[in-house]
């Protein structure tokens, strides 16, 4: 079991530290931004895994709270003034409350019913914004036409913000690695009715994997907001978000602490190729990609440097 | 009152079509567990198939099925064959991804050969309707619910009444036992696919008349898809005729006493509410994991 040994823990901050100088030491422009993208990435996919992957439900909606988080922070900058930050921590508590009350619901049902109970709340949420000024006959969430935020301090501002995230997640992954909590989102994923016999209070463990997960995810929307200055309900609550942290995770493999890490760099980084290259052609190579993943490493690429070291498991 | 008879009927027109689009999608979760995501693509390379027939070689939309039925049943043999097939043993959720995949290939390659544009398919009897009591009856939307009627009743006839049929459902109660009997399971995932990309085709060239069609008109149909399923018994095959006609009648009476968009969300409510309460369908007949 990969616990946090010492010389992890010291390799792993002196990457941090040398992440944080960076910038420092003139990476600006096109590649911060790239590499602000791929800690965005790598901290979406990990929160997707920190839920799907430790306890096996396969989350097909996470894209609910991105949206959800980018439209509140958004509408309490917009319309209550608010600063950055407080906008955040409100977006992320209100992410909180309805993972709260979407996993309640939905946290009892299994497999590919969970899957399609968790895309339904996504479609459902981005027809509300999308429609609900029309119905109600005043204007508040924008509609098709979007919001536009505030004038963005500059990139490394969200550099550092996304810098930040990565560590927190990866941390947290540490931690479900050796915590009873951790234990316990996995005993579900092995069997959820052994983990019930045993004393695991499951749907409670799962319920609070779900908001941890969701509500993380709720603030990189709210950062992606500001960020990007301007967003639109087809935007950020596109089905395609779901699917990238999903292929991200598990290509680098689902329920380890380097399989979104490993998945979302390189995938990011082939994305950002493909599109600059093949502008026309993306979603199809994207496509291709994804089949080929399936096909030739179901299993993810951190187990198989697991398999390799370890011999037959 | 003829305001809600005529969306009533609307609906079970739209829904007799919905019925038609999902038959295929239960097909395959039950018998495969697969959730196709691409499933929706295929609506619209039937759809394609025979608004091509009819523009260039001026064929009746109708005449076309069988086309798109030999065209449609090759893809999904092959696709089944060469893919799906090495997904057996795997985590479920593969399925979804590589679906998925296959959702973004075919939807992009459509786009980059036959561009954005939208299409509407005009045949002679396009927008003659025939009315009785004052109700609206549009010839073409008359034509294509009892086709798809005639859709549906044929695959429950292959599914009840065929050897291939009993095979087919031997391997969706259990595969290994099937296999064990001597039903060449890996054929009968094939047959399967293929007969559920073909139907879902045809439900395509059907709607072609009535929908307009564009690439990217394959998302919302898997959506849809789902949505009856979910509401007939996900992977219950007669179900799915009772799950679209009330998906169609639920969508009608909404977008004609509330509004179009809100109708959508509605939907996913209802569909919501569904998995919550009866997660077998209404008929509770569905699989449960």
């Amino acid at each position: 079991m990969m616990g946090i040994g010492k010389r992890t823990l010291v390799i792993l901050s002196l990457l941090a530290v040398l992440f944080a100088v960076l910038p420092a030491l003139g990476l600006e422009g096109y590649r911060l931004r790239l590499l602000s993208l791929v800690f965005m990435w790598i901290a979406l996919a990990g929160c997707w895994n920190l839920m799907s992957g430790y306890t096996g439900y396969i989350d097909f909606g996470p894209v609910t709270y991105f949206g959800a988080g980018a439209y509140a922070t958004a509408l309490f900058m917009i319309r209550l003034d608010l600063p950055f930050f407080v906008s955040l921590v409100l977006s992320g508590i209100l992410c909180a409350f309805l993972a709260f009350l979407i996993g309640l619901a939905t946290l009892r049902i299994r497999g590919a019913y969970f899957a399609i109970a968790t895309f339904a709340a996504a479609e459902a949420l981005k027809q509300i914004v999308l429609e609900g000024d029309r119905v109600v006959g005043f204007e508040f969430f924008g509609g098709s036409h979007g919001l536009t935020l505030p004038v963005p301090p500059p990139s490394e501002f969200f550099y550092y913000f996304l810098l930040a995230f990565t560590v927190l997640v990866i941390g947290i992954s540490f931690y479900l690695e050796r915590s009873k909590f951790g234990y316990g989102l996995r005993a579900i994923r092995g069997s959820e009715q052994g983990a019930e016999l045993s004393g695991v209070p499951t749907l409670s463990l799962k319920i609070k994997a779900y908001i941890l997960s969701s509500s993380l995810i709720g603030c990189i929307g709210g950062m992606e907001a500001y960020w990007l200055t301007y967003i639109i309900p087809e935007d950020v609550f596109n089905v395609l978000r779901t699917i990238q942290m999903v292929i991200m995770t598990l290509l680098g493999g689902m329920g380890t602490i380097w399989g979104p890490v490993i998945g979302a760099t390189f995938l990011t980084l082939v994305g950002e190729f493909l599109g600059t290259k093949f502008v026309y052609d993306y979603l199809i190579l994207l496509g291709i990609v994804i089949i080929i993943v399936i096909l030739l490493l179901p299993r993810g690429i951190v187990n198989l440097v697991k398999s390799k070291r370890g011999g037959a498991q | 009152m003829i305001l809600f008879l005529q969306s009533l009927i609307n609906g079970i027109l739209l829904g007799g079509i919905y019925a038609a689009c999902a038959a295929g999608f239960s097909l395959a979760f039950g018998v495969m567990g697969i959730v196709n995501l691409s499933h929706g693509d295929f609506v619209m390379l039937g759809a394609f198939v025979t608004y091509w027939l009819f523009v260039l070689l001026g064929w009746d939309p109708f005449l076309t099925l069988p086309i798109t039925l030999a065209i449609l049943f090759f893809l999904g043999f092959f696709l089944q064959k060469l893919m799906l097939n090495r997904l057996t043993g795997v985590p479920p959720i593969m399925s979804y991804l590589l679906t998925f995949g296959l959702h973004l290939v075919l939807s992009g390659l459509a786009l980059r050969t036959w561009t954005a544009d939208y299409r509407t398919l005009n045949t002679v009897y396009t927008g003659l309707n025939l009315i009785v009591f004052g109700l609206v009856l549009p010839y073409s939307r008359v034509a294509t619910f009892l086709f798809a009627m005639v859709l549906i009743l044929g695959l429950y006839f292959l599914l009840y009444r065929t050897e291939v049929g009993r095979a087919i459902r031997a391997t969706a109660q259990d595969g290994e036992m099937a296999r064990l009997m001597g039903v060449r399971i890996f054929r009968i995932y094939a047959f399967t696919f293929a007969v559920s990309v073909a139907i879902t085709g045809l439900a395509g060239s059907l709607i072609a008349q009535t929908f307009v069609i564009y690439p990217q008109m394959g998302l919302p149909f898997t959506i849809t898809a789902f949505c009856v399923v979910v509401l007939g018994g996900l992977g219950y095959v007669p179900g799915t005729l009772f799950g679209g006609l009330i998906l169609g009648i639920f969508e009608s009476l909404s977008t004609t006493y509330l509004t179009a968009g809100l109708s959508m969300a509605l939907t996913f409510f209802l569909l919501l509410i569904m998995l919550l309460v009866r997660p077998g369908g209404i008929f509770g007949k569905g699989i449960l994991e």
